[in-house]
Protein backbone atom coordinates (compact mmCIF):
# COMPACT_ATOMS: atom_id res chain seq x y z
CA UNK A 1 0.00 0.00 0.00
CA UNK A 2 1.54 3.40 -1.17
CA UNK A 3 2.41 5.41 2.13
CA UNK A 4 0.06 8.21 3.10
CA UNK A 5 0.88 11.61 3.70
CA UNK A 6 -1.01 14.97 4.90
CA UNK A 7 -0.86 15.82 1.64
CA UNK A 8 -3.94 14.23 1.18
CA UNK A 9 -5.97 16.26 3.04
CA UNK A 10 -7.41 18.90 1.23
CA UNK A 11 -6.44 22.33 2.16
CA UNK A 12 -10.03 23.44 3.12
CA UNK A 13 -9.93 20.33 5.91
CA UNK A 14 -6.84 21.37 7.52
CA UNK A 15 -7.91 25.20 7.73
CA UNK A 16 -11.41 24.34 8.95
CA UNK A 17 -10.00 21.75 11.47
CA UNK A 18 -6.30 22.80 12.59
CA UNK A 19 -8.35 25.89 14.96
CA UNK A 20 -11.06 23.35 16.64
CA UNK A 21 -8.60 19.75 17.09
CA UNK A 22 -6.41 20.19 19.90
CA UNK A 23 -2.96 19.10 18.63
CA UNK A 24 -3.63 19.26 14.83
CA UNK A 25 0.03 18.17 13.82
CA UNK A 26 -0.60 14.46 15.79
CA UNK A 27 -4.11 13.92 14.08
CA UNK A 28 -2.94 14.75 11.26
CA UNK A 29 -0.26 12.34 11.46
CA UNK A 30 -2.48 9.70 13.06
CA UNK A 31 -5.09 10.06 10.22
CA UNK A 32 -1.98 9.09 7.79
CA UNK A 33 -1.30 5.83 9.67
CA UNK A 34 -2.97 2.42 8.90
CA UNK A 35 -5.70 1.88 11.52
CA UNK A 36 -4.83 -1.75 13.83
CA UNK A 37 -6.98 -4.27 13.09
CA UNK A 38 -9.33 -4.49 16.13
CA UNK A 39 -11.92 -7.35 17.03
CA UNK A 40 -14.71 -7.80 19.72
CA UNK A 41 -15.66 -11.13 21.36
CA UNK A 42 -19.32 -12.08 20.78
CA UNK A 43 -20.17 -13.34 24.21
CA UNK A 44 -23.56 -14.73 22.51
CA UNK A 45 -21.42 -17.29 20.92
CA UNK A 46 -18.45 -18.07 23.36
CA UNK A 47 -16.15 -16.73 25.86
CA UNK A 48 -13.47 -14.47 25.79
CA UNK A 49 -10.75 -17.35 26.97
CA UNK A 50 -12.21 -19.32 23.45
CA UNK A 51 -11.60 -16.80 21.51
CA UNK A 52 -8.39 -16.30 22.86
CA UNK A 53 -7.55 -19.52 22.24
CA UNK A 54 -9.09 -19.98 18.90
CA UNK A 55 -7.01 -16.57 17.91
CA UNK A 56 -3.67 -17.29 19.33
CA UNK A 57 -1.94 -17.28 16.34
CA UNK A 58 -2.87 -13.49 15.62
CA UNK A 59 -1.40 -12.78 19.18
CA UNK A 60 -4.86 -10.56 20.36
CA UNK A 61 -3.81 -7.80 22.71
CA UNK A 62 -6.92 -6.34 24.71
CA UNK A 63 -8.15 -3.29 24.88
CA UNK A 64 -7.58 -1.23 27.76
CA UNK A 65 -10.67 0.10 28.03
CA UNK A 66 -13.14 -2.75 26.81
CA UNK A 67 -12.28 -6.82 28.23
CA UNK A 68 -14.19 -8.08 25.12
CA UNK A 69 -12.11 -6.00 22.73
CA UNK A 70 -9.00 -6.98 21.37
CA UNK A 71 -6.36 -5.31 18.34
CA UNK A 72 -3.75 -7.73 16.06
CA UNK A 73 -0.97 -6.38 14.21
CA UNK A 74 -1.72 -8.07 11.12
CA UNK A 75 -5.18 -9.15 10.94
CA UNK A 76 -5.16 -10.66 7.61
CA UNK A 77 -7.34 -13.70 7.61
CA UNK A 78 -8.91 -12.41 10.67
CA UNK A 79 -12.20 -12.98 8.58
CA UNK A 80 -11.31 -16.56 7.29
CA UNK A 81 -11.00 -17.99 10.57
CA UNK A 82 -13.60 -20.31 11.98
CA UNK A 83 -14.23 -18.18 15.14
CA UNK A 84 -15.18 -15.54 12.63
CA UNK A 85 -17.12 -17.76 10.82
CA UNK A 86 -18.85 -19.20 14.05
CA UNK A 87 -19.51 -15.37 15.59
CA UNK A 88 -17.41 -15.54 18.06
CA UNK A 89 -15.78 -12.84 16.78
CA UNK A 90 -16.64 -9.57 15.25
CA UNK A 91 -14.32 -7.52 13.60
CA UNK A 92 -15.56 -4.14 14.49
CA UNK A 93 -13.26 -0.83 14.58
CA UNK A 94 -11.96 0.03 18.50
CA UNK A 95 -13.83 3.44 18.57
CA UNK A 96 -17.11 1.85 16.88
CA UNK A 97 -17.29 -0.32 20.23
CA UNK A 98 -17.36 2.31 22.55
CA UNK A 99 -20.99 4.08 21.62
CA UNK A 100 -22.95 0.55 22.97
CA UNK A 101 -20.99 0.82 26.05
CA UNK A 102 -21.88 4.44 26.62
CA UNK A 103 -25.16 3.24 25.90
CA UNK A 104 -25.38 0.59 28.44
CA UNK A 105 -28.09 -1.65 26.86
CA UNK A 106 -29.45 -4.02 29.71
CA UNK A 107 -30.98 -7.46 29.52
CA UNK A 108 -34.90 -7.17 29.67
CA UNK A 109 -35.14 -3.46 27.60
CA UNK A 110 -36.59 -2.50 24.77
CA UNK A 111 -33.70 -0.55 22.30
CA UNK A 112 -34.02 0.97 19.23
CA UNK A 113 -30.78 1.41 17.29
CA UNK A 114 -32.23 3.50 14.15
CA UNK A 115 -29.39 3.20 11.51
CA UNK A 116 -28.12 -0.37 12.87
CA UNK A 117 -26.64 -1.67 8.85
CA UNK A 118 -24.40 -3.57 8.67
CA UNK A 119 -24.60 -4.25 13.01
CA UNK A 120 -21.41 -4.17 14.43
CA UNK A 121 -22.78 -2.25 17.65
CA UNK A 122 -26.26 -3.61 17.16
CA UNK A 123 -24.59 -7.05 17.70
CA UNK A 124 -23.05 -5.95 20.48
CA UNK A 125 -25.80 -4.42 21.85
CA UNK A 126 -27.95 -7.91 21.92
CA UNK A 127 -25.06 -9.61 23.50
CA UNK A 128 -24.75 -6.81 26.01
CA UNK A 129 -28.72 -7.96 26.35
CA UNK A 130 -27.81 -11.08 26.60
CA UNK A 131 -30.27 -12.23 23.59
CA UNK A 132 -33.54 -10.87 26.06
CA UNK A 133 -35.75 -8.06 25.48
CA UNK A 134 -36.64 -6.48 22.29
CA UNK A 135 -34.33 -4.76 19.98
CA UNK A 136 -35.29 -3.03 17.20
CA UNK A 137 -33.10 -2.86 14.30
CA UNK A 138 -33.27 -0.26 11.50
CA UNK A 139 -32.17 1.02 8.25
CA UNK A 140 -33.27 2.15 4.91
CA UNK A 141 -31.21 0.96 2.90
CA UNK A 142 -31.98 -2.82 1.46
CA UNK A 143 -28.52 -3.91 0.34
CA UNK A 144 -27.73 -2.63 3.60
CA UNK A 145 -30.52 -4.24 5.66
CA UNK A 146 -29.24 -7.65 3.74
CA UNK A 147 -26.13 -7.26 5.52
CA UNK A 148 -27.09 -6.41 8.47
CA UNK A 149 -29.53 -9.79 9.01
CA UNK A 150 -26.41 -11.43 8.11
CA UNK A 151 -24.59 -10.39 10.86
CA UNK A 152 -27.11 -10.85 13.35
CA UNK A 153 -27.44 -14.73 12.45
CA UNK A 154 -23.98 -14.87 12.15
CA UNK A 155 -23.78 -13.46 15.73
CA UNK A 156 -26.55 -15.46 17.13
CA UNK A 157 -29.30 -12.95 18.19
CA UNK A 158 -32.84 -13.73 19.08
CA UNK A 159 -33.89 -10.59 20.43
CA UNK A 160 -33.90 -8.66 17.57
CA UNK A 161 -36.43 -7.37 14.80
CA UNK A 162 -35.02 -5.77 11.68
CA UNK A 163 -36.99 -3.10 9.71
CA UNK A 164 -35.90 -1.55 6.85
CA UNK A 165 -37.25 1.84 6.54
CA UNK A 166 -37.36 5.69 7.52
CA UNK A 167 -35.55 5.96 10.92
CA UNK A 168 -37.47 9.02 11.20
CA UNK A 169 -41.03 7.26 10.38
CA UNK A 170 -40.16 4.17 12.38
CA UNK A 171 -39.23 6.15 15.59
CA UNK A 172 -42.53 7.89 15.54
CA UNK A 173 -44.40 4.60 15.21
CA UNK A 174 -42.19 3.49 18.96
CA UNK A 175 -42.50 7.30 20.60
CA UNK A 176 -42.39 7.31 24.56
CA UNK A 177 -41.47 3.15 24.48
CA UNK A 178 -38.05 2.95 24.37
CA UNK A 179 -35.64 2.68 27.40
CA UNK A 180 -32.80 3.27 24.76
CA UNK A 181 -31.88 4.08 21.53
CA UNK A 182 -28.79 4.68 19.55
CA UNK A 183 -28.71 7.24 16.80
CA UNK A 184 -25.16 6.26 15.11
CA UNK A 185 -26.21 8.42 12.53
CA UNK A 186 -25.35 8.19 8.86
CA UNK A 187 -22.19 11.22 8.32
CA UNK A 188 -19.66 12.11 6.15
CA UNK A 189 -17.36 10.17 7.94
CA UNK A 190 -13.96 12.20 7.82
CA UNK A 191 -12.83 9.44 11.05
CA UNK A 192 -12.58 6.96 8.43
CA UNK A 193 -10.15 8.52 6.41
CA UNK A 194 -7.89 6.74 7.94
CA UNK A 195 -8.44 3.40 7.18
CA UNK A 196 -10.00 4.32 3.59
CA UNK A 197 -9.52 7.34 0.99
CA UNK A 198 -13.52 7.02 0.15
CA UNK A 199 -14.62 9.44 2.27
CA UNK A 200 -11.65 11.86 1.72
CA UNK A 201 -12.50 11.54 -2.07
CA UNK A 202 -15.73 12.89 -1.64
CA UNK A 203 -15.46 14.94 1.27
CA UNK A 204 -16.74 18.47 0.53
CA UNK A 205 -18.45 21.66 3.17
CA UNK A 206 -21.66 21.10 0.95
CA UNK A 207 -22.04 17.38 2.02
CA UNK A 208 -21.72 17.71 5.56
CA UNK A 209 -24.04 20.36 5.37
CA UNK A 210 -26.57 17.61 3.89
CA UNK A 211 -26.07 15.02 6.17
CA UNK A 212 -26.05 17.63 8.93
CA UNK A 213 -30.20 18.22 7.88
CA UNK A 214 -30.74 14.62 8.21
CA UNK A 215 -28.78 14.00 11.28
CA UNK A 216 -31.16 16.97 13.24
CA UNK A 217 -33.71 14.99 12.34
CA UNK A 218 -32.96 11.29 13.48
CA UNK A 219 -31.70 12.61 16.67
CA UNK A 220 -35.12 14.36 17.38
CA UNK A 221 -36.94 11.21 16.68
CA UNK A 222 -34.57 9.46 18.76
CA UNK A 223 -35.67 11.32 21.65
CA UNK A 224 -38.89 11.36 20.83
CA UNK A 225 -38.84 7.64 20.78
CA UNK A 226 -37.37 7.06 24.61
CA UNK A 227 -39.49 6.96 27.48
CA UNK A 228 -39.30 9.36 30.31
CA UNK A 229 -36.28 8.41 32.22
CA UNK A 230 -34.77 6.79 29.40
CA UNK A 231 -31.09 7.36 27.64
CA UNK A 232 -30.08 7.51 23.76
CA UNK A 233 -26.63 7.89 22.58
CA UNK A 234 -26.09 10.17 19.34
CA UNK A 235 -22.81 9.44 17.70
CA UNK A 236 -20.87 9.72 14.63
CA UNK A 237 -17.64 8.68 13.22
CA UNK A 238 -16.60 12.43 12.07
CA UNK A 239 -14.98 15.67 13.50
CA UNK A 240 -17.45 18.01 11.80
CA UNK A 241 -19.16 20.55 14.52
CA UNK A 242 -22.21 20.97 12.20
CA UNK A 243 -22.81 16.73 12.46
CA UNK A 244 -21.99 16.48 16.07
CA UNK A 245 -22.29 19.49 18.54
CA UNK A 246 -24.46 21.37 16.32
CA UNK A 247 -27.20 18.50 16.64
CA UNK A 248 -27.36 18.18 20.12
CA UNK A 249 -27.42 21.75 20.40
CA UNK A 250 -30.50 21.89 17.87
CA UNK A 251 -32.29 19.12 20.47
CA UNK A 252 -31.48 20.87 23.23
CA UNK A 253 -32.88 24.08 22.06
CA UNK A 254 -35.91 22.17 20.89
CA UNK A 255 -36.89 19.10 23.65
CA UNK A 256 -36.59 21.08 26.96
CA UNK A 257 -36.75 17.14 28.69
CA UNK A 258 -33.53 16.80 27.20
CA UNK A 259 -30.32 16.90 29.23
CA UNK A 260 -26.25 15.78 28.41
CA UNK A 261 -25.33 13.15 30.87
CA UNK A 262 -21.61 12.61 31.51
CA UNK A 263 -19.80 10.35 29.35
CA UNK A 264 -16.57 8.29 30.66
CA UNK A 265 -14.63 4.93 29.77
CA UNK A 266 -12.15 4.25 32.13
CA UNK A 267 -8.82 3.50 30.36
CA UNK A 268 -10.31 5.56 26.88
CA UNK A 269 -8.90 8.88 26.55
CA UNK A 270 -11.78 11.22 25.18
CA UNK A 271 -11.99 14.97 24.67
CA UNK A 272 -13.87 18.21 25.11
CA UNK A 273 -16.69 18.64 22.66
CA UNK A 274 -16.40 21.59 21.07
CA UNK A 275 -17.38 24.96 22.59
CA UNK A 276 -18.22 27.16 19.14
CA UNK A 277 -18.17 26.62 15.44
CA UNK A 278 -18.48 29.24 12.89
CA UNK A 279 -19.36 32.41 15.24
CA UNK A 280 -22.01 29.99 17.18
CA UNK A 281 -21.72 29.45 20.51
CA UNK A 282 -23.38 26.10 21.62
CA UNK A 283 -25.08 25.71 24.89
CA UNK A 284 -22.53 25.65 27.72
CA UNK A 285 -24.03 21.28 28.47
CA UNK A 286 -22.78 20.52 24.78
CA UNK A 287 -19.24 20.49 26.81
CA UNK A 288 -20.37 16.89 28.26
CA UNK A 289 -20.35 15.69 24.77
CA UNK A 290 -16.87 13.46 23.98
CA UNK A 291 -14.57 13.48 20.97
CA UNK A 292 -12.50 10.71 20.21
CA UNK A 293 -9.00 11.45 17.97
CA UNK A 294 -6.96 8.79 16.62
CA UNK A 295 -3.77 9.95 17.94
CA UNK A 296 -5.19 8.87 21.64
CA UNK A 297 -6.26 5.74 21.67
CA UNK A 298 -4.95 4.26 18.21
CA UNK A 299 -8.81 4.31 16.57
CA UNK A 300 -10.75 6.35 13.94
CA UNK A 301 -12.25 9.35 15.06
CA UNK A 302 -15.16 9.43 17.16
CA UNK A 303 -17.87 11.93 18.20
CA UNK A 304 -20.37 10.53 21.08
CA UNK A 305 -23.31 12.19 23.20
CA UNK A 306 -24.93 10.67 26.01
CA UNK A 307 -28.21 12.37 26.23
CA UNK A 308 -30.87 11.50 28.80
CA UNK A 309 -34.74 12.19 29.02
CA UNK A 310 -36.25 13.56 32.32
CA UNK A 311 -38.54 11.62 33.88
CA UNK B 1 -45.28 -26.51 16.97
CA UNK B 2 -44.82 -29.89 15.43
CA UNK B 3 -41.69 -28.91 13.45
CA UNK B 4 -40.27 -27.77 16.58
CA UNK B 5 -40.59 -31.05 18.23
CA UNK B 6 -39.22 -32.75 15.80
CA UNK B 7 -36.16 -30.77 15.83
CA UNK B 8 -35.20 -31.31 19.61
CA UNK B 9 -35.98 -34.93 19.07
CA UNK B 10 -34.05 -35.52 16.51
CA UNK B 11 -30.98 -34.04 18.47
CA UNK B 12 -31.66 -34.34 21.82
CA UNK B 13 -31.77 -31.01 22.76
CA UNK B 14 -33.40 -30.49 26.13
CA UNK B 15 -37.18 -28.23 26.27
CA UNK B 16 -35.40 -26.04 28.61
CA UNK B 17 -32.54 -24.95 25.80
CA UNK B 18 -35.78 -22.87 24.30
CA UNK B 19 -36.97 -21.51 27.60
CA UNK B 20 -38.19 -17.98 27.16
CA UNK B 21 -38.24 -17.71 23.46
CA UNK B 22 -40.86 -18.13 21.20
CA UNK B 23 -42.01 -19.33 17.45
CA UNK B 24 -43.70 -17.67 14.85
CA UNK B 25 -44.58 -19.81 11.39
CA UNK B 26 -43.82 -18.29 8.23
CA UNK B 27 -44.44 -19.85 5.01
CA UNK B 28 -41.87 -22.31 4.69
CA UNK B 29 -40.09 -21.58 8.08
CA UNK B 30 -40.17 -21.41 11.91
CA UNK B 31 -38.02 -17.87 13.26
CA UNK B 32 -37.37 -18.26 17.00
CA UNK B 33 -37.24 -14.89 18.98
CA UNK B 34 -37.76 -13.24 22.46
CA UNK B 35 -41.29 -12.94 23.61
CA UNK B 36 -40.74 -9.34 23.30
CA UNK B 37 -39.64 -9.90 19.53
CA UNK B 38 -42.54 -11.80 18.80
CA UNK B 39 -44.99 -9.10 20.20
CA UNK B 40 -43.70 -6.35 18.91
CA UNK B 41 -46.47 -5.00 16.57
CA UNK B 42 -46.24 -1.44 16.27
CA UNK B 43 -44.43 -1.64 12.70
CA UNK B 44 -44.04 -4.90 10.89
CA UNK B 45 -40.09 -5.95 10.84
CA UNK B 46 -39.09 -7.82 7.73
CA UNK B 47 -37.53 -9.94 10.67
CA UNK B 48 -38.02 -11.25 13.67
CA UNK B 49 -35.50 -13.29 15.70
CA UNK B 50 -33.59 -16.31 13.97
CA UNK B 51 -34.80 -18.85 11.12
CA UNK B 52 -34.84 -21.77 13.47
CA UNK B 53 -35.89 -24.53 10.93
CA UNK B 54 -36.81 -24.75 6.70
CA UNK B 55 -39.99 -26.78 6.28
CA UNK B 56 -40.17 -29.09 2.91
CA UNK B 57 -42.22 -30.98 1.35
CA UNK B 58 -41.47 -34.15 3.12
CA UNK B 59 -38.58 -32.90 6.05
CA UNK B 60 -37.87 -30.21 8.26
CA UNK B 61 -34.23 -28.84 8.18
CA UNK B 62 -32.71 -26.84 11.10
CA UNK B 63 -30.99 -24.08 10.05
CA UNK B 64 -26.94 -23.77 10.88
CA UNK B 65 -27.63 -20.24 12.36
CA UNK B 66 -29.89 -21.44 15.11
CA UNK B 67 -28.11 -24.88 15.62
CA UNK B 68 -24.97 -22.94 16.36
CA UNK B 69 -27.07 -21.62 19.19
CA UNK B 70 -29.75 -23.92 20.11
CA UNK B 71 -27.08 -27.17 18.86
CA UNK B 72 -24.66 -26.94 21.90
CA UNK B 73 -26.92 -28.98 24.15
CA UNK B 74 -27.85 -31.64 21.67
CA UNK B 75 -27.46 -35.23 23.19
CA UNK B 76 -28.03 -37.10 19.59
CA UNK B 77 -26.59 -37.12 15.41
CA UNK B 78 -23.90 -35.30 16.57
CA UNK B 79 -20.76 -35.94 14.16
CA UNK B 80 -17.41 -34.45 15.53
CA UNK B 81 -14.93 -32.96 12.80
CA UNK B 82 -11.22 -32.25 13.26
CA UNK B 83 -10.53 -28.72 11.75
CA UNK B 84 -9.58 -30.12 8.47
CA UNK B 85 -13.03 -30.94 7.90
CA UNK B 86 -14.30 -28.20 9.28
CA UNK B 87 -12.73 -26.01 6.82
CA UNK B 88 -13.79 -27.73 4.58
CA UNK B 89 -17.78 -28.18 5.62
CA UNK B 90 -17.63 -24.55 6.59
CA UNK B 91 -16.71 -24.22 2.35
CA UNK B 92 -19.86 -25.72 1.59
CA UNK B 93 -17.91 -28.96 0.85
CA UNK B 94 -18.47 -33.24 1.75
CA UNK B 95 -16.12 -35.38 3.89
CA UNK B 96 -16.10 -38.89 4.23
CA UNK B 97 -16.66 -39.82 8.50
CA UNK B 98 -17.91 -43.08 10.16
CA UNK B 99 -19.76 -41.47 13.04
CA UNK B 100 -22.50 -42.75 15.36
CA UNK B 101 -25.17 -40.81 13.89
CA UNK B 102 -28.34 -41.87 11.75
CA UNK B 103 -28.68 -41.01 7.86
CA UNK B 104 -30.33 -37.53 7.80
CA UNK B 105 -30.08 -33.97 9.24
CA UNK B 106 -27.00 -34.15 11.62
CA UNK B 107 -24.98 -31.35 13.73
CA UNK B 108 -21.55 -31.12 12.49
CA UNK B 109 -19.37 -30.15 15.70
CA UNK B 110 -15.93 -29.05 15.68
CA UNK B 111 -13.83 -29.03 19.38
CA UNK B 112 -17.05 -27.61 21.81
CA UNK B 113 -18.48 -25.53 18.50
CA UNK B 114 -21.54 -26.73 16.70
CA UNK B 115 -20.62 -25.47 12.99
CA UNK B 116 -24.15 -25.80 11.78
CA UNK B 117 -26.20 -28.94 10.06
CA UNK B 118 -25.15 -31.60 7.80
CA UNK B 119 -26.56 -34.16 5.58
CA UNK B 120 -25.41 -37.59 6.60
CA UNK B 121 -25.51 -40.55 4.81
CA UNK B 122 -22.89 -42.43 6.02
CA UNK B 123 -20.41 -42.36 5.14
CA UNK B 124 -20.34 -38.91 2.87
CA UNK B 125 -20.94 -35.90 5.34
CA UNK B 126 -22.45 -32.86 3.03
CA UNK B 127 -22.33 -29.40 4.50
CA UNK B 128 -26.04 -28.20 4.66
CA UNK B 129 -23.99 -24.52 5.50
CA UNK B 130 -25.01 -21.36 3.92
CA UNK B 131 -21.72 -20.01 2.51
CA UNK B 132 -21.00 -16.34 4.05
CA UNK B 133 -17.51 -16.27 3.07
CA UNK B 134 -14.75 -18.37 2.54
CA UNK B 135 -12.87 -19.93 5.54
CA UNK B 136 -9.36 -21.05 5.73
Amino acid sequence: MRARTRDRFPAQFVARYSTIIPDFEPFLDAMCRPLPRTFRVNTLKGTREQAQELLGAFAPEPLPWYELGFSVRDGAGLGRTLAHFLGLVYVQEAASMVPPLVLGPRPGERVLDVAAAPGSKATQMAAMMENSGLLLLNDISFERVRALVGNVDRAGCLNVAVCRTDGMLLARRVAGTCDRVLVDAPCSSEGTMRKTDEALERWSVRGIQRFERVQKGLIAAGFDALRPGGEMVYSTCTVAPEENEAVVDYLLARRPDAELLPVALPGLKMRPAVAAWDGEEFAPAVANCRRILPQDNDTEAFFVARIGKRG
Amino acid sequence: MRHVRHVLERFGIPEAALAGFEFEPAPAAVFVGTAEVMGFDAVRPLRRGLRFCRLYPHSVKPTSHAMQVFGREATRNRVAVDEEQAVVLANGGEVRIEAEAENGFVLICWREFVLGTGLYKRPALRSQIPRFRPVG
